[in-house]
C-alpha cells in the first residue's frame, strides 16, 4: 500500500510535468510567490497593518496553496482531460489510495516553495528570521502543504463530476488570501471570515509558524499545528468519499470521460 | 472608416466571445471582489486614515490587468490551440489590425472588474462613489482600457516569440500591480523602481484613473498612458510582422 501511494504519486507527479521547463517552475512556483510576499509587506508598511515579520512569514506559509491546490487538482482532473482517467479506474488496486498519494508530491513542493519564498522574502526586504525558528519552521510549512495539497485534492475530486474545477481552484486560491488572515490581521476581520478562515488549510500553519518567529517554544504552537492537521485529514477524507461517490456516479452515468 | 470599422466590429466580436465565457467571466468578476474586499479589510486596518474608493478602484485595475496579462499574452496561442490563427493571418489586412481588437477585448472585459469592485464596495460596504473629477474618471476609464489593449499587443507578439512565456505571464502579476501604484502609491516603494515604473502604462494609467477618483491630476497621466501606449502598439506591431513572416517561412505558424 505504501509503495502503491508512494511510487505512484511520484510517477504521476512526473507524468504530469514532464511536459514542463525549469523556466516555468522557477517563473511560476518559485519567483511568483516571492512578488505576492513583496507586495503585501510593501502594502502592510505603507498601510502601518503588521509588521514586515508577519507578511514574511504568513506569505511563506501561503505560498504553497497555489502548487498544492492547483497539484491537487490536476492529480484528477487532467486524468480525464488526457484520456487517462479510464485505465486509473481500472486498476484493481484501491483508488483512494492511488489519489491520496497523489497529492504528497504536491506537499513536498509546496514545502519547497514556501522554505524559498521564506528565503526571498527576507533577502528583499531585509528582515532576518531567527535561526533557531528554522526547524519548527519547516515543520509548519510541512503540514500546512499537506493539508493544502489534501484540500486541492477535494477540489480536484468535483473535477470528476463538473466541468469548471478550474474556476472553482481558482475562486478558491483567492480566498485563501483572504480567509487564512495572511495578509490581514485576525482582529481587523469580521467573526464570519475568522470562522471560516478556521476550515480553511494554511490558516493554523500560519499562526504557528507567527508563534515560533516571535520566539516562542514549539509547544506554544503545537495546538495550531494540531488544528491544520485536523483540517488537512478533513480534507483527505472528504477527498476520498468524493472520489468514490463521483467514480460511481460517472460509471452508472457513462460520463467517466465527458468534458 | 474602414480601419475603424474593423477595429470596432473586431473588438466587438472578441468582447462578445469572451463574455460567454464562464471562466473569464467569473475570474474577471469574483477574484477582484476578493482583491477588493481584502483591500478594504486591510485599508480599514490602517491607523491613518485611508480613502476607501482608492482600494475599490485600485482592485479593479488590478483586475483589468490580469485581464489584460493573461488574456492578451496568450492571445496568439489561444487563437493557435483553437485553430483559427490561420484563418486570422490569411485576412487580407496587416496581422496588427486582426491581433489588436482581439487585445482590446481582454481590456474590454477587464472592465467587469472595475463595475464589480465599485458596485461591491457601494453596496456592501458602504463606500460612496463621490468621485473628485467624474468627467476625467469617464474619461480616463476608456483611455486607460485602450491603452492596456494597445500594450497587450505588445504583449501578445512578445509572448509568442517565447517558449516560457506563461512562466513570465505568471510572474508579472504582481510586480506591475506594485509598480504600477494601483493599491499603494509609488512613493512607497525603494527608489530604484522608479525608472521602472515610468515606462510602464499601467502606472499612469492607474494614477490617471486614481486621481479621478480620488483627486490630483488626471490628464497628464492620462496622455503619458496614451503615449507610452502608443509606442506599444508600434514596437507591438513590428514585432508581429517580424514573427508572422517567420512563421510563414518556416511553415510553423500552427505549430507550438
Amino acid at each position: 500500500m505504501l509503495r502503491l501511494i508512494g511510487v505512484g504519486g511520484v510517477i504521476a507527479y512526473r507524468a504530469l510535468f514532464n511536459w514542463t521547463t525549469p523556466a516555468m517552475f522557477i517563473g511560476t512556483l518559485l519567483v511568483g510567490p516571492v512578488f505576492q510576499l513583496v507586495f503585501f509587506a510593501f502594502l502592510g508598511r505603507q498601510l502601518a497593518v503588521g509588521s514586515d515579520h508577519f507578511y514574511i512569514v504568513g506569505n511563506a506559509v501561503l505560498a504553497s496553496s497555489g502548487a498544492c491546490v492547483f497539484g491537487g487538482v490536476m492529480a484528477v482532473s487532467n486524468e480525464r482531460r488526457f484520456g487517462t482517467l479510464g485505465p486509473v479506474l481500472l486498476s484493481p488496486r484501491s483508488r483512494t489510495a492511488v489519489f491520496l498519494g497523489r497529492a504528497l508530491p504536491y506537499a513536498a513542493n509546496g514545502l519547497l516553495i514556501a522554505t524559498t519564498t521564506l528565503l526571498g522574502g527576507v533577502l528583499v526586504m531585509g528582515v532576518p528570521v531567527p535561526a533557531s525558528a528554522l526547524p519548527s519552521l519547516l515543520l509548519a510549512f510541512a503540514i500546512g502543504s499537506v493539508s493544502c495539497a489534501f484540500f486541492g485534492l477535494a477540489l480536484g475530486a468535483i473535477g470528476l463530476r463538473f466541468r469548471d474545477v478550474w474556476l472553482v481552484s481558482n475562486v478558491a486560491v483567492a480566498l485563501m488570501l483572504l480567509l487564512t488572515g495572511v495578509n490581514v490581521p485576525a482582529a481587523a476581520l469580521p467573526d464570519w471570515v475568522r470562522t471560516v478562515g478556521s476550515f480553511v488549510p494554511i490558516t493554523h500553519a500560519a499562526e504557528a509558524a507567527r508563534r515560533l518567529v516571535a520566539g516562542g517554544p514549539l509547544g506554544d504552537s503545537v495546538a495550531p499545528l494540531a488544528a491544520e492537521l485536523v483540517v488537512g485529514v478533513a480534507y483527505a477524507v472528504l477527498a476520498g468519499a468524493l472520489l468514490r461517490i463521483f467514480e460511481a456516479e460517472s460509471r452508472r452515468r457513462a460520463s467517466l470521460d465527458t468534458l | 472608416m474602414n480601419l475603424v470599422r474593423l477595429l470596432a466590429v473586431g473588438t466587438w466580436l472578441h468582447v462578445k466571445q469572451l463574455s460567454r465565457s464562464p471562466f473569464e467571466i467569473a475570474t474577471s468578476i469574483l477574484i477582484p471582489l476578493v482583491q477588493a474586499t481584502l483591500a478594504v479589510y486591510l485599508f480599514r486596518a490602517s491607523p491613518q486614515p485611508q480613502a476607501l474608493l482608492g482600494a475599490a478602484v485600485g482592485a479593479g485595475l488590478m483586475g483589468v490587468w490580469s485581464s489584460v496579462l493573461f488574456g492578451s499574452g496568450g492571445a496568439i496561442q489561444r487563437h493557435r490551440w483553437e485553430g483559427t490563427l490561420e484563418i486570422l493571418m490569411l485576412a487580407p489586412r496587416r496581422p496588427v489590425l486582426v491581433i489588436l481588437p482581439f487585445t482590446i477585448a481582454t481590456a474590454v472585459t477587464g472592465t467587469y472588474s472595475i463595475v464589480a469592485t465599485l458596485l461591491w464596495g457601494r453596496l456592501l460596504y458602504g463606500i460612496r462613489l463621490t468621485f473628485a473629477d467624474p468627467l476625467g474618471f469617464v474619461a480616463a476609464v476608456p483611455v486607460c482600457i485602450l491603452s492596456l489593449g494597445m500594450f497587450g499587443l505588445l504583449l501578445a507578439s512578445t509572448f509568442v516569440l517565447m517558449r516560457n512565456a506563461n512562466a513570465l505571464a505568471n510572474t508579472l502579476e504582481y510586480p506591475v500591480w506594485l509598480l504600477s501604484g494601483m493599491l499603494i502609491p509609488i512613493t512607497a516603494l525603494p527608489g530604484w523602481t522608479g525608472p521602472l515604473a515610468a515606462v510602464l502604462p499601467t502606472t499612469w494609467g492607474s494614477r490617471a484613473v486614481r486621481a479621478a477618483a480620488t483627486g490630483g491630476e488626471v490628464w497628464g497621466p492620462l496622455a503619458m498612458c496614451l503615449a507610452i501606449s502608443l509606442v506599444c502598439l508600434a514596437l507591438g506591431a513590428l514585432a508581429l510582422s517580424y514573427v508572422e513572416r517567420r512563421a510563414r517561412a518556416a511553415a510553423t505558424l500552427a505549430l507550438a
